[in-house]
């Protein structure tokens, strides 16, 4: 089967990990660019509440993931929770956890457990990265 | 770019109302901005459970559901969705990942109606919602058309049908309905063949064949039994349709039920064209079959016969049995006539062509013209002898006694037959040919038929000619008086004067006989009556005055004259005017004219004789007269017929009538008068069987009112006419022979008796 790419490479390219060592270098600019342009005044506080909702599925499903990786792998569990990371980190521009999560979901969905923690644990690194990049976004909102 | 916004679309509504489901906040929030920012208007939901909680109150117009949920996922939720009354066909859009085909399959099988992959993109989005929208109402539309559609269908009992070449013939369940069907019953074509009478079945299934031969355009009207029974009539109409080579594979179109329609038209068609009597085609339709069939002849250069039949003496039968005895036989009449031609009722307007080939033998018909006229067309005949056999067998239709009011009628027909193109190539010449023809026959004695000719025309033409200008004559001062005189031979003087019409036409002068029918005919007799009574009243007052006239002028009139009830009235108006007495007046009648009449002229001739105008019995001897009568009638004269006297020593019978005339005369205290007195001989036996007044051109003819003054001036005064040799040299002696005595004027009245 064909590697999946959920996201048009256009729009991928600027989401590879970059030199540079800005905290929010995770983050695709267009992808933020198109969220503030959702809200252009700010009037709606769109943004806050976006990173607040996304940091709070975090803190949600992260558990969830943490008690799937017993023993056996529940992948039912896992398929769920790399899906919904998937669309909200590609909608914050959070492109390669988009991509990780895009994967798994699909290894799940086929149940291949092989190199699924492996891959769990990059997602969760790549987690850290994005909280790091959303927590310094935060600020310079108004 | 600071939007003013993508809006939707100017023929969307104002806001559309957008349901949007999913369970990750962040998704949610972000589409709910993007959306509200395009123009929607958004309520977020965050779990299937929740959006079928709010539906029923929100009413959206379009639901967009993510697929992937937890609990109740999207597909599940759609399906619980399509189950609220109200939601079965609102549209909702299913966001599937990229590489879900999966779940795109199941959106559609959970009647999604459509699928969107998720992406950041949100004018793709907003234009598929947008696209979804229009659809929905255009779906929305077109439902309620269909609907309106099937009502409509329904009330003109009209359904749609679609055929397809090689099987396949659907009835949309309107059109069930035509045939009497449910929706759920099916019917094929055989089915709808079998519906079809079989004549009507085979000219359709051949009309079908030709259309589809010709990829045309299919109308026509069926006539189907249903299953219950009733009989109606279907009209189709169906184009062909055709393949994306433009080869037609099949026919799509309606099917309505046209009898009541068809019934109407047929109701009006039956008052427009045929006669409200006899059930015939009418004038109309008449002139419609002529014209058609000459139309048709024209073209295949065959003959068409056209007879017209007018029943004799029918008026009779009216005037004596009433108006509803005379359509009784009218009936019957048409009835036996139907009877002779073949007869096609259902020829009409637009539907030769449609038949073709030899479609005008289908014209042939009786029908019926008017009054007691009726016309047979004959689309084709071979030759006169075939419209001389269809005549006869019209009058050998009227043979049998016709029962009407439980009378047995006999009823003759006179027929006249022209023949295209011989004698009339329009429709208009055939029936006037006709007409003439007809009236040959009648004035030949009736009960016969004729075949028009050109000679016949021609007196037709001339009495029609003769007709117009005798109506002018009077006018014109073209009718004058000749005078022809009475002689008493005795006394060798005139003792009065018979006054005869003559018509100066041009230099021409037309003798009474050629005319004075004619204006019996047409009515005009009376206006020449009262005219010539006037006249005369007129000449008898230039005579009184010129050379001392006082006799009578006798003026012969019609019996109807006599019926009027004004008549003495205008004699006193006549010899008023001109200041002479009523006896200057006489009248004559000829005896079949009186015995005609009698019972209506009796009054008339007491009333006048009792003002003293006499009346005088024309061409006495050649009736039936019943002597009794005579006795009783106020007469004062007759006039022994010109035949007698011809014979007169030449046959001893002519003189034995005379004789009898005579006596009987004699016995009743009459004058009697010989009329058409030519010799010697005649005047002599005449004289001695005892009758001495006289008419004839042995004394003179008829002269104008100058040259009788000549005639006395020069023939009577001076004794020079043979006659009066003759009869003085046989009446030597005679008492009363002072032959024109000049004193006390030259003719003295002639007396009352001479016999």
């Amino acid at each position: 089967m064909s590697t999946p790419t959920p996201i048009p490479p256009s729009l991928a390219e600027p989401a590879e990990p970059s030199s540079a060592a800005d905290a929010t270098s995770c983050l695709d600019p267009v992808a933020l660019d198109r969220l503030r342009e959702l809200d252009p005044d700010g009037h709606n506080k769109l943004i806050e509440r976006v990173l607040a909702a996304y940091l709070k599925s975090l803190d949600r499903l992260l558990p969830e993931l943490a008690a799937a990786r017993g023993e056996q792998l529940d992948l039912n569990v896992v398929r769920h929770v790399s899906h919904t990371l998937k669309s909200s980190s590609a909608s914050l521009g959070a492109m390669a956890l988009a991509e990780r999560c895009a994967d798994i979901e699909s290894r799940a969905r086929q149940q291949h457990s092989e190199g699924l923690e492996a891959l769990l644990d990059a997602m969760l690194a790549d987690i850290q990265q994005v909280r790091l990049a959303v927590a310094s976004l935060a600020p310079t909102t108004p | 770019m600071k939007s003013a916004g993508p809006q939707l679309d100017d023929d969307l509504p104002a806001r559309a109302k957008v349901l949007l489901v999913d369970d990750d906040e962040v998704n949610l929030l972000m589409t709910s901005a993007a959306l509200q920012e395009r123009g929607f208007d958004v309520t977020s939901a965050s779990s299937g459970a929740q959006a079928l909680d709010m539906i029923a109150h929100m009413s959206p117009d379009l639901i967009v559901l993510d697929a992937m949920m937890p609990v109740l996922d999207g597909f599940e939720t759609c399906t619980r969705l399509r189950e609220f009354p109200g939601f079965e066909s609102t549209p909702v859009l299913m966001l599937t990942g990229l590489d879900d085909e999966a779940s795109i399959n199941r959106a559609y099988q959970v009647g999604a109606t459509d699928f969107f992959v998720k992406s950041p993109q949100w004018s793709l989005l907003a234009g598929r919602l947008r696209y979804l929208l229009r659809s929905s109402r255009t779906r929305i539309e077109l439902e309620r058309s269909k609907a309106r559609l099937a009502r409509a269908q329904d009330l003109a009992r009209m359904g749609s049908f679609e055929w397809h070449l090689g099987g396949g013939f659907t009835l949309a369940a309107e059109a069930l309905r035509v045939f009497g069907r449910g929706p759920q019953e099916g019917l094929d074509f055989i089915g709808v063949m079998r519906m079809i009478p079989h004549e009507e079945r085979t000219l359709f299934l051949r009309l079908l064949r030709d259309v589809i031969a010709h990829n045309s355009v299919l109308v026509t009207d069926l006539p189907v039994t249903l299953l219950d029974g009733r009989q109606r009539v279907v009209h189709i109409e169906a184009e062909p349709e055709f393949n994306e080579h433009g080869n037609a594979n099949g026919y799509t179109g309606v099917m309505q039920d046209v009898t009541d329609r068809r019934q109407a038209e047929d109701r009006i068609r039956q008052l427009a064209h045929f006669d409200a009597l006899t059930g015939l085609p009418n004038r109309r339709q008449l002139i419609w079959r002529v014209e058609r069939a000459i139309e048709q002849a024209r073209r295949g250069g065959h003959e068409v016969g056209l007879l017209l039949i007018d029943l004799d003496r029918f008026k009779i039968i009216n005037d004596t049995l009433g108006h509803a005895a005379g359509d009784e036989l009218l009936i019957e009449v048409g009835r036996r006539l139907r009877a002779c031609v073949r007869n096609s009722d259902q020829v009409m307007e637009g539907m030769l062509e449609t038949i073709g080939g030899r479609s005008h033998r289908t014209l042939e018909a009786v029908g019926r013209l008017g009054g007691d006229e009726f016309v047979a067309l004959l689309p084709e005949i071979g030759d006169e002898r075939d419209a001389e056999r269809v005549a006869e067998r019209v009058l050998e239709a009227m043979r049998e006694p016709i029962f009407i009011s439980g009378q047995e009628c006999f009823v003759t027909a006179s027929v006249g037959i022209a023949i295209y193109p011989r004698d009339g190539l329009t429709m208009a010449d055939l029936l006037r040919n006709s007409d003439v023809a007809m009236y040959a026959v009648k004035s030949q004695g009736r009960n016969a038929a004729a075949l028009y000719t050109p000679q016949l025309a021609g007196q037709g033409r001339e009495k029609l000619e003769l007709e117009s200008a005798l109506h002018k004559a009077l006018e014109r001062g073209e009718i004058v008086l000749h005078y022809q005189p009475k002689i008493d031979v005795r006394a060798a003087r005139m003792v009065g004067a018979e006054a005869l019409m003559r018509w100066k036409r041009g230099d021409k002068l037309v003798p009474p006989g050629d005319f004075i029918p004619l204006a019996e005919e047409t009515g005009l007799i009376v206006p020449l009556s009262e005219w010539a009574l006037k006249e005369a009243a007129r000449q008898a007052k230039v005579w009184q005055l010129n050379f001392g006239f006082s006799d009578s002028i006798a003026v012969n009139l019609p019996s109807r004259m006599f019926e009027r009830s004004d008549l003495v009235e205008h004699i006193h108006q006549c010899v008023s005017a001109y200041g002479v007495p009523h006896r200057a007046i006489q009248l004559e009648i000829t005896e079949n004219n009186l015995m005609k009449d009698l019972q209506n002229v009796i009054p008339a001739l007491h009333r006048l004789n009792e003002v003293g105008v006499e009346i005088s019995i024309d061409d006495f001897g050649t009736g039936y007269s019943s002597l009794a009568y005579l006795t009783t009638l106020p007469i004062s004269e007759v006039k022994i017929d010109r035949t007698f006297v011809r014979d007169l020593g030449i046959t001893p019978q002519s003189s034995a009538v005379v004789t009898a005339i005579i006596a009987l005369a004699r016995a009743m205290g009459l004058r009697v008068i010989a009329e058409g007195v030519e010799t010697l001989r005649q005047m002599d036996v005449l004289h001695r069987l005892g009758c001495s007044l006289m008419q004839g051109f042995l004394f003179s003819k008829p002269l104008p009112p100058e040259e009788i003054e000549q005639w006395l001036a020069q023939t009577v005064l001076p004794r020079k006419a043979p006659w009066i040799a003759q009869a003085h040299s046989d009446f030597e002696g005679d008492p009363g022979g002072s032959l024109g005595s000049l004193s006390g004027g030259p003719l003295r009245p002639s007396g009352g008796k001479l016999l």
